[in-house]
């Protein structure tokens, strides 16, 4: 037996409240902070606190990672079910517990809670059920009593209105897949012995690999019920009770089989290959992430300018990221595309500060040119008009009438083209021009009639770059 | 600072306790009792009456605060 009693697994100070505060943020009679130590103890008693991840709601337990000496993490409003979910799937490890209120739980976050429990996802949820909405001031909440006045219900629940109250173990034992479901409460000493029980039990269940736990904890609310923390208490037991009695409703554990072994992960390098990367082109030489974006409307060949740069680029044994956007419109609306170039493996596709922007219309000017990182280019069609005021500092801007040199070969779609034309006479890809033509022709595969004149249109853009003096000065 | 008794009984840090009476109330042997000194929150802090304990622990698992109670019993460190 212990020699003493005291608080295991939580900070030994709260940061929150200052440097040496070591008292929570809960007000005075709060049944959070029974169930926090309660938790608490659990994880550390079972030998569980350093693989433990909480994901905390939105509502006053917002704050359990500064209480909780174990992973954190913050859901959005009623999301803690899904990103419970992901960390579960992720980290098949750990023991994953979703800690949340009434408000989060049953009301916006009751979809998430649901489906998570359908799905049979292997977390622990703790619900905490104070029949109030606490942070947000005591509104009223799906687990407001009939009668109970509330902040919005003043006149007390009316079930003609505002129908009945929400019961949600009942809801969850409705579904096939959870392993354990019980009600209990920390209104009284006995209450808080059951509560203790049921929360390690739903934390062996996490241990043991065996499923989806649910434990509704009824729990008292001074401030926002209106009643001092022993009346509050009182109200839990004997009226919170008599519309949601306590007790266990399922209990499959000793039966349900364990969670089979995670399969090991792929490595996406692995799935789709390494297309020669171990043995880059002698080229290939910049470690730098190159961030690239082609911008105009749709039909303009923005997202096909794209992928042929980024063919060419893996071709040079380059990692490449090829990300398009483009609105719902099939031809018209804005369009435009990223692609991330490296020797390296890359962490995102998304580009914020291009180091090369192409342009081929007036909005995507208007909406891109500010986003060049000094040192930058920007290529831009010559039927832009670009306003010297919006062109960033150390940002040099080139205008290729493309879409003129296009039509001028009797191909005006070919203006995409064309800009590759001028993005080779200046080396602004650092990519060598014979892979940047092999890879044009490969996005004409399929249609092979149209490579002559495609070919034609991107000497000619050549031509006209090195005629008029552009070309290899880039950064 | 925290008072010391002859073991077993609770130790209160008095800063941490918001006076909810929770731990008054359950205890099974009357032995504690919000006081009427006030800590650096200004809350009258509960205080143990000086005899009486048994060591149960229920103050302990009333008391929503980590840090306000532990129980000391005897044998255990200080």
């Amino acid at each position: 037996m212990d020699n003493a009693l005291a608080t295991k697994g939580m900070f030994p100070v709260f940061r929150r409240s200052g440097a040496e505060s070591r008292t929570t943020h809960y007000c005075a009679g709060c049944g959070h902070g029974i169930i926090h130590k309660l938790l608490a103890e659990a994880y550390v008693d079972l030998g569980l606190q350093d693989r433990t991840v909480i994901v905390n709601p939105i509502g006053c337990a917002v704050f359990g990672y500064y209480y909780w000496d174990v992973g954190g993490v913050s859901a959005g409003h009623g999301q803690a079910p899904s990103m419970a979910t992901a960390i579960s799937r992720l980290r098949p490890d750990a023991i994953t517990i979703s800690y949340q209120g009434d408000g989060d739980l049953a009301a916006i976050g009751l979809g998430h809670t649901l489906q998570a429990a359908a799905r049979g996802e292997h977390m622990a949820v703790f619900f905490v059920n104070n029949s109030i909405y606490g942070m947000t001031g005591g509104q009223m909440a799906p687990t407001t009593l009939v009668g109970q006045k509330t902040t919005t219900s003043p006149l007390g629940r009316n079930p003609e209105t505002d129908g009945m109250p929400l019961h949600l173990c009942e809801l969850i034992d409705a579904l096939r897949l959870p392993v354990y479901i019980e009600r209990v409460s920390v209104a009284d000493t006995g209450r808080i012995m059951q509560a203790r029980k049921a929360i390690r039990h739903a934390l062996e269940i996490q241990r043991d690999k065996k499923g989806y736990a649910f434990v509704e904890i009824l729990s008292p609310c001074p401030t926002s019920v209106g009643l001092k923390p022993l009346d509050a208490a009182r109200f839990v037991t004997e009226k919170m009770e008599k519309e949601y009695p306590l007790g266990c409703l399922r209990d499959r554990s000793a039966e349900a089989p364990a969670r089979p072994a995670p399969k090991p992960w792929v490595r996406l390098a692995d799935f789709f290959g390494d297309d020669g990367r171990e043995d880059p082109h002698p080229a290939a030489h910049d470690a730098r992430e190159r961030h690239f974006k082609f911008t105009g409307f749709g039909g303009q060949g923005i997202l096909s300018l794209g992928l042929v740069v980024a063919d060419a680029a893996r071709a040079l044994g380059l990692e490449t990221t090829w990300l398009p956007s483009y609105g719902p419109e099939q031809r018209g609306g804005d369009a435009q595309c990223t692609v991330v170039t490296s020797t390296q493996l890359i962490g995102a596709p998304a580009v914020e500060h291009p180091e090369l922007l192409v342009v081929m219309n007036q909005a995507a000017c208007e909406k891109h040119l500010h986003t060049v990182r000094p040192g930058g280019l920007a290529l831009v069609d010559a039927t832009v008009r670009v306003d010297p005021a919006q062109i960033p500092q150390g940002v040099r801007v080139v205008q290729i009438p493309a879409i003129d040199i296009a039509t001028a070969a009797g191909v005006p779609k070919a203006a995409n083209v064309a800009m590759l034309g001028a993005l080779i006479a200046l080396d602004a890809l650092g990519i060598p021009e014979q892979l940047l033509v092999e890879a044009l022709e490969r996005s004409f595969a399929k249609k092979p009639a149209l490579i002559p004149a495609n070919r034609q249109v991107l000497q000619a853009a050549i031509a006209h770059c090195r005629h008029h003096g552009l070309a290899g000065e880039l950064p | 600072m925290e008072e010391r008794f002859e073991p077993p009984y609770p130790a209160i840090e008095a800063d941490c306790c918001k006076s909810c009476g929770r731990c008054a109330a359950a205890c099974p042997k009357g032995c504690l009792a919000i006081s009427e000194r006030y800590n650096r929150y200004g809350v009258k802090a509960v205080a143990y009456k000086g005899s009486g304990c048994v060591g149960c622990g229920i103050c302990f698992y009333n008391c929503p605060e980590p840090y306000a109670i532990r129980i000391v019993r005897k044998g255990g460190a200080q």
